[in-house]
C-alpha cells in the first residue's frame, strides 16, 4: 500500500493507538514480567507498518510517540523520532518483502522492539542523560526485547483484527493470490 | 514523508531540549496532560481489575519464587542452627565444668572429653571419649559433667578411653547423703537402670525428698574410694523401709543420655578429698540439710568405689 491511506483506516488507527497508550500507561507499565514491562506501543507502530506500509507505519510511530510523550512528559520528539523510524522500515518490509511467513508478526514484532529500546537508550544517552552503561541496563534491553516478543502474536492478532475490514487490498498481493491458485496462468491463456 | 516526520521528531527534540521548564512545549505538554488526567483517571479506575488480575498473576509467581527463596534459605540456615544449637550445649557443659573446677574439682587435674561414642543398647551403660592413656587417663579415674558424677573409666587405649556410667549394672559409689555422715553405696536400681539405689544406710538415718546425695571420698576396709568426696551423684526422690538398713531411691544430677563433653579427674583422689567441700557447701539450701544419722561406714569400694 503506497497510496494514501483511507479515512477509515486513519481513524482506526488513531483509536487503537490511543486504547493502546493508556493500557500501556494503565494496565502493562503495572504489571513488571520477569523484572521488565512490556511495551506494547513499538509493537503497535510496527504492525500497523506491516499492515498499513511505510506511509502509515511512519505516520502512526510519530504520532504515538508524540502521544507517549506528552502524557510521560518525556522529552518531546525521542519517541517520535525512534517510532517513525520504526513504523517506516516495517512498512518497507511489507511493501519490498511482503514476507508472509507464519513467524512473520513475531520477528517484526522482536525486531521493532529492539529497535525501539535500543533507539530509546542511545537518543538517552545522546541527550546526556547521566547514567553509565551497566550489565544490568543491557538485562534490561535483552528482557524487554524477550517479554515484548512474548506478546508480539496476541500484539498482532490485536492489530491485524483492528484494521482488517479498512486495509485496502494490495494488488501484488491480489497478483501473488491468483498465481497460487492458477499455477501462475491467467484465466485467460489457458483458453 | 519519513523524512518529514525525522525532521519533525528533531525539530521538537531540538527545540523541547533547548528551552527551559517554562517554556512553551513544556507548557504544551502540561496542558495535555491536565487534560488527559481525567481520561487517564478514568481508564485507571477502569482498567483496575484488569490490572489486578496480572497483578495476581504475577504476585503469585513471585510468592512463589520468594517460597522457593525462603526453602532454600531454611534448607542452608538449617544446619547452620543445629551446629550452633550444639555448639550452645556444649558451651553450657564446659560453662558447668568449669564452675565445678572453679569448686575444687581443679585440683584433680581433669582431663576434658569429648564422648565420641554411645553404648546403643538399653542394658549396657558405657560410653566411649577420645581422651585416652597418653592424656594421662587411667583405669577407675573418675567421670564427671558440669552437673555431678558420670561414671568412671573402665578401659584405656591410646586414643580413647571407655567409662562405665554410674547407672551400669556393674557400677557401686560410696556415698552420703548431703553433709551428713549416713553413707552407704550407690548402685543402679534393678529394673530401672535410669534410676540409682542409695542401700545400706543406716536404720535410722532421716532422709528426706530432694536432699543430695554425693560421694563420701572415704573408705573402710579394703582400699580407698576412686572417687573424689562431694562429687553430685544425684537427688533423693524416695525411702524405701527396710529391717536392717534404710534405702533411699536417687535420681541421677547428671543427664546421662545427653553426654557431649566430660572431665577425667586424673589425679589420684588420696589427700585431696576435702578439696570438694565447697561444692557442698554451694548446694542450694533447703535440700544439703544435716541428717542425723551417725553410723558405722558400710560403703566399700566394693563394686568399684
Amino acid at each position: 500500500m503506497t497510496g494514501t491511506p483511507s479515512s477509515a483506516l486513519v481513524l482506526r488507527v488513531c483509536a487503537l493507538a490511543v486504547a493502546i497508550v493508556f493500557f500501556q500507561i494503565g494496565v502493562v507499565s503495572e504489571v513488571p514480567v520477569f523484572g521488565v514491562n512490556a511495551d506494547l506501543t513499538p509493537l503497535l507502530v510496527a504492525f500497523v507498518g506491516l499492515l498499513g506500509g511505510a506511509t502509515l507505519g511512519a505516520a502512526c510511530g510519530f504520532a504515538v510517540g508524540l502521544l507517549v510523550d506528552l502524557t510521560l512528559l518525556q522529552t518531546l520528539g525521542v519517541t517520535s523520532l525512534v517510532f517513525t523510524l520504526v513504523g517506516y522500515w516495517a512498512g518497507r518490509l511489507r511493501e519490498l518483502r511482503d514476507p508472509q511467513a507464519a513467524l512473520t508478526p513475531l520477528l517484526v514484532g522482536a525486531a521493532g522492539a529492539a529497535t525501539a529500546l535500543v533507539g530509546y537508550s542511545t537518543m538517552e544517552f545522546l541527550l546526556g542523560v547521566d547514567a553509565p552503561v551497566s550489565l544490568e541496563l543491557l538485562r534490561q534491553i535483552v528482557l524487554g526485547i524477550v517479554v515484548d516478543t512474548l506478546v508480539a502474536v496476541p500484539m498482532w492478532a490485536v492489530v491485524r483484527r483492528t484494521l482488517e475490514g479498512a486495509l485496502p487490498e494490495d494488488p501484488r498481493r491480489r497478483r501473488r493470490r491468483r498465481a497460487y491458485t492458477t499455477g501462475g496462468l491467467s484465466p485467460l491463456s489457458k483458453a | 514523508m519519513l523524512a518529514l516526520l525525522v525532521v519533525l521528531s528533531l525539530l521538537l527534540l531540538t527545540a523541547y531540549f533547548g528551552e527551559s521548564s517554562g517554556g512553551g512545549l513544556h507548557g504544551v505538554q502540561r496542558t495535555f496532560l491536565s487534560v488527559v488526567s481525567p481520561i487517564q483517571d478514568g481508564a485507571n479506575k477502569a482498567l483496575k481489575p484488569v490490572r489486578d488480575l496480572f497483578g495476581w498473576f504475577g504476585d503469585t509467581f513471585h510468592a512463589k519464587g520468594q517460597r522457593d527463596e525462603l526453602r532454600k534459605q531454611i534448607d542452608k540456615l538449617r544446619p547452620e542452627l543445629i551446629a550452633a544449637q550444639a555448639e550452645k550445649r556444649n558451651y553450657q557443659q564446659l560453662l558447668a565444668l568449669y564452675h565445678l573446677n572453679q569448686l575444687g574439682v581443679s585440683a584433680y587435674h581433669p582431663v576434658p572429653a569429648t564422648v565420641v561414642g554411645k553404648s546403643p543398647t538399653f542394658w549396657y551403660s558405657t560410653v566411649t571419649i577420645d581422651k585416652g592413656s597418653p592424656d594421662g587417663v587411667r583405669v577407675n579415674d573418675p567421670v564427671v559433667n558440669g552437673e555431678g558424677l558420670v561414671g568412671k573409666v573402665v578401659a584405656v587405649e591410646s586414643d580413647g578411653a571407655q567409662v562405665d556410667l554410674i547407672t551400669d549394672s556393674s557400677m557401686g559409689v560410696s556415698a552420703r547423703i548431703g553433709t551428713s555422715n549416713a553413707t552407704g553405696i550407690v548402685q543402679p536400681k534393678v529394673g530401672d537402670p535410669n534410676d540409682l539405689l542409695l542401700q545400706y544406710l543406716p536404720a535410722n538415718t532421716k532422709v528426706n525428698k530432694g536432699e543430695y546425695v554425693v560421694t563420701s571420698g572415704t573408705v573402710s576396709g579394703s582400699g580407698d574410694s576412686l572417687y573424689p568426696s562431694g562429687l553430685l551423684i544425684g537427688q533423693v526422690i524416695s525411702e524405701n523401709e527396710e529391717s536392717a538398713y534404710t534405702s533411699v531411691n536417687v535420681r541421677p544430677i547428671a543427664n546421662l543420655h545427653n553426654l557431649d563433653v566430660v572431665e577425667v579427674l586424673t589425679a589420684p583422689a588420696n589427700g585431696t578429698a576435702s578439696g570438694l567441700k565447697s561444692l557442698i557447701a554451694s548446694l542450694p539450701p533447703g535440700q544439703n540439710q544435716e541428717t542425723t544419722a551417725q553410723g558405722e561406714q558400710l560403703a566399700s569400694t566394693g563394686a568399684g568405689g
